[in-house]
């Protein structure tokens, strides 16, 4: 017996040694020295929202931007797309398995990157290798990836500025004589609604715009969400006051809850809204819904055309339902980062601001290689090779425009309102902004309440907007199973790092 | 029996056994390194991991990552929906798969029973996501088929199945039941099949009829197996199939009071926080819980039939 338990424990340590010598190994090749010669290698992870390309399509698009960057920087890139609905899980995944990823993008998860250490400061870094991309997004915008001080990555430029908007299929209300116009708020749908409803009593009049929420998210004024993404608010500051409230004890919450719960019974959503997994677009499709509520940062007409094939080639129309707020969490939503794992910040670095500034490789990136993948028309706009769509070129990753590098610089696609471009920048200049612009909340000493507190969120709130669940006797249970999660804690922390920011402004 | 062996004895059978060893070294090796080596991972569930400083400079913490499964009543919650379907599970799902096996025996026609098993086995074939949707596809609120033809069919108001927390332990047992029981009844339908046949015509002689000869023959004959899968069942009582509680209920929040698992609550508040301390806690918890209630029922086993205890 002895022996046995002598040759196990020697077998266990030969497994274990073997283990971590296989991971030390994997993390030396990885390094810079491995034959490639002089170039320094970046590995670039980035969201695709369409189809992953094959390996041999997308050498061509990789080599076409190693070409320039090779000459321009002295670096090589690797490019990894990744499925945008397994990007945040697998990037986190493999940077604590000690895979090479040295560029990374967060999508709507900042904040948790930072938390998580995956982020890589680079304030002492960014005048060197980043001053492009700094020039472009500006200090501003630049500020809301700081936290404490530190710079952990900088924000895609895009059109940041999301108008909450009603989509609704045109066709139908002009046959109804449905006057749009008198719609100034939320508020004013319900009776639209409701001639839909008695109009087509088989119709849902309202769409949930994805699973848990059917856009009154968007709907309640300017809200800061000071850090957290607004599917699961911890905390805000309403009305450009510095006092960070509840959310869910204010009146415009009541109301919107209201609103949903009367919707509810009345017939005029979707009865499965806050759970269903059916996207807007999808229920569009179907014929059965008349419009969704959803925040899109195109003008009104343009939005409507992008969406119109999606939604099954019905007459779309869209209304803007409130203004448009800017706040920290609508700038760093989407930002890119350096990996804390990177052996090659500098490079890294330098490839990352060539996202902002080289227009061929932005466009390389997106639309992939020109006689193959896209044809470039005469007015400098873009479509694709004759017979061949999104779907079938070898790569593209058009539907990631908005999230990779600097939106400006891209080719329009064809059909695109020259005059929509500047419409979107000038919301990135004019609309309405925190006063915790540049303001990020650091959570890290509070994961245990945040976990708690997310999952009662996760409870209630999806019910609560979407009308299954009744505000008069649930808000108040929410309240009390939150205060039980450690929620005033959270609260009392946001306020106290939201004071010390505000001192020193 | 160990001490009346020859020591002479013990160690040749240890010689006839090397072959046997040698057979089986292949699946040693791979329980250790899946199984035990990971297990040195448990310190994890100690320290602030953070990626900078990799698992082994990490900080040390304390208890401070299990705070979050006690911080709320949801760990009351969790805990007791998680042992609670786990018992149901363990005996309706024993119960029915003993009925259906029985049944199944006593078919005797070898087509009719091929059939049978075969459309019985074929819900554990499909994939929870998959069976996620067919339930949604009878639950669904608006075009349901629960909802649309069954109760319209009963004169009764349409239900809101998933904002209705009340239905759901009967939902998910059902749901469990018919993935899963084609599955469990092959095994007693093997242990049934290995019954010495003559014992049922030395009982047919005596005048016993069919009801006596299940109470008197098969179902004591089936007690070892059934120890054997219980004990096994009992061992992972702590663990839920994540797929059934989390595809099914479709992650609806408003359903969390009777289908949030110790599994489900883990994923929600990892896959947003992504934190490698406190989903080791988690398994750390899980894992002792489990060891300890396989001790105690092993030591209830052998009070009550010491043959059949495992250990």
């Amino acid at each position: 017996m002895k022996n046995m338990k002598r040759v196990l424990a020697a077998l266990a340590a030969a497994a274990i040694a073997l283990g971590l010598t296989a991971c030390g190994g994997g993390g030396e090749t990885s390094g810079t020295g491995n034959g490639e010669g002089e170039y320094d290698q970046v590995v670039y992870a980035y969201a695709t929202f369409n189809n992953i390309p094959a390996t041999e399509d997308l050498a061509p698009v990789q080599e076409a931007i190693n070409e320039i960057t090779r000459e321009k920087i002295g670096v090589e890139v690797t490019l990894m797309p990744i499925s945008v609905a397994d990007y945040t899980s697998k990037v986190s995944l493999s940077l604590q398995g000690g895979e090479k990823i040295d560029v990374y993008q967060s999508l709507g998860n900042f904040n948790s990157c930072v938390a998580s250490d995956m982020c890589y400061d680079i304030s002492e870094l960014i005048d060197e290798y980043g001053a492009g991309a700094k020039e472009v997004v500006g200090d501003n915008f630049l500020d809301a990836c700081r936290v404490n001080g530190a710079l952990y990555g900088i924000p895609t430029y895009k059109p940041y500025a999301l108008t909450p908007m009603l989509i609704y299929r045109e066709d139908i209300a002009q046959e109804l004589g449905l006057d749009i116009d008198s719609i100034q708020s939320v508020n004013d749908i319900t009776p639209l609604l409701e001639q839909v409803k008695s109009a087509y009593p088989n119709m849902t009049p309202l769409a949930p715009v994805q699973s848990g929420t059917i856009g009154l998210h968007m709907c309640m004024g300017d809200v800061d969400w000071l850090s957290d993404d607004y599917y699961n608010p911890v905390g805000v500051l309403l009305d450009n006051n510095t006092t960070v409230t509840d959310l869910y004890t204010s009146d415009v919450f009541k109301e919107r809850a209201q609103l949903a719960r009367t919707w509810h019974e009345n017939d005029l959503v979707m009865k499965d809204a806050a759970t269903t997994t059916t996207t807007a677009a999808e229920a569009m499709a179907s014929g059965n819904y008349f419009g969704y509520i959803a925040a899109y940062s195109y003008p009104e007409e343009d939005t409507a055309a992008s969406l119109q094939a999606q939604c099954g080639n019905y007459d779309i129309a869209a209304k803007i339902l409130d203004d448009a707020f800017l706040s920290t969490g609508d700038i760093n939503a989407v930002s890119w980062m350096i990996a804390s794992t990177t052996d090659v910040p500098e490079a890294a670095l330098a490839f990352l601001d060539l996202t902002y500034t080289d227009e061929d490789i932005i466009n390389l990136l997106i639309y992939g290689i020109e006689g193959r993948d896209y044809v470039l028309n005469e007015d400098g706009t873009v479509s694709y090779p004759e017979g061949e769509d999104s779907t079938t070129v070898p790569y593209t990753a058009q539907l990631s425009c908005g999230t990779l590098g600097n939106f400006f610089k891209m080719y329009p696609t064809e059909g695109t309102n020259p005059e929509s471009l500047a419409w979107e920048e000038a919301q990135n200049k004019e609309a309405e902004t925190s006063v915790a612009m540049g303001f990020t909340f650091d959570s890290s000493s509070l994961k245990t309440q945040y976990t708690a507190v997310k999952n009662v969120i996760s409870q209630y709130l999806p019910g609560l907007l979407c009308g299954s669940l009744d505000p008069d006797t649930e808000l108040e249970k929410f309240e009390q199973a939150l205060m039980d999660a450690g929620y005033q804690d959270i609260l009392d922390a946001k306020q106290e790092q939201l004071d010390a920011w505000l001192a020193q402004q | 029996m160990k001490k009346l062996l020859h020591p002479k004895a013990a160690k040749s059978s240890r010689a006839s056994n090397t072959p046997l060893l040698l057979i089986a070294l292949p699946g040693i090796i791979y329980l250790l390194i899946n199984n035990y080596a990971p297990m040195l991972g448990i310190f994890l569930a100690f320290k602030d991991y953070s990626l900078i400083k990799g698992p082994f400079g990490s900080d040390w913490c304390g208890f401070q990552n299990f705070e979050f499964l006690f911080k709320t009543k949801d760990a009351f919650i969790m805990t007791r929906n998680t042992i609670l379907y786990n018992l149901a599970f363990i005996i309706i799902g024993t119960a029915v798969a003993i009925f259906v096996a029985i049944l199944m025996c006593e078919l005797g026609e070898r087509k009719r029973v091929k059939f049978y098993q075969a459309a019985m086995l074929l819900p554990n074939l499909l994939s929870w996501v998959v069976i996620g949707f067919i339930a949604y596809a009878f639950l669904n609120a608006d075009t349901g088929f629960i909802n649309n033809s069954f109760l319209a069919w009963l004169g009764l108001d349409p239900v809101s199945w998933y904002s209705e927390p009340g239905a759901w332990p009967a939902i998910l047992i059902i749901v469990n039941l018919w993935k899963n029981i084609g599955y469990q009844s092959i095994i007693f339908m093997a242990s049934i099949s290995g019954i010495d046949k003559s014992l049922y015509e030395a009982a047919a002689m005596d005048g016993a009829g069919k009801l006596r000869q299940i109470r008197a023959i098969t179902l004591p004959l089936l007690k070892p197996t059934v120890i054997m899968l219980t004990l096994m069942s009992i061992g992972r009582i702590f663990y839920s199939d994540f797929g059934l509680f989390y595809q099914v209920p479709q992650n609806s929040g408003a359903l969390f009071a009777t289908t949030q698992t110790i599994d489900t609550y883990v994923y929600r508040g990892l896959m947003e926080l992504n934190d490698v301390g406190m989903s080791a806690a988690a398994g750390l918890y899980q894992s002792i819980v489990g060891f300890i209630l396989v001790l105690i029922a092993n030591k209830i086993v052998r009070k009550v039939d010491a043959d059949n205890a495992l250990f």
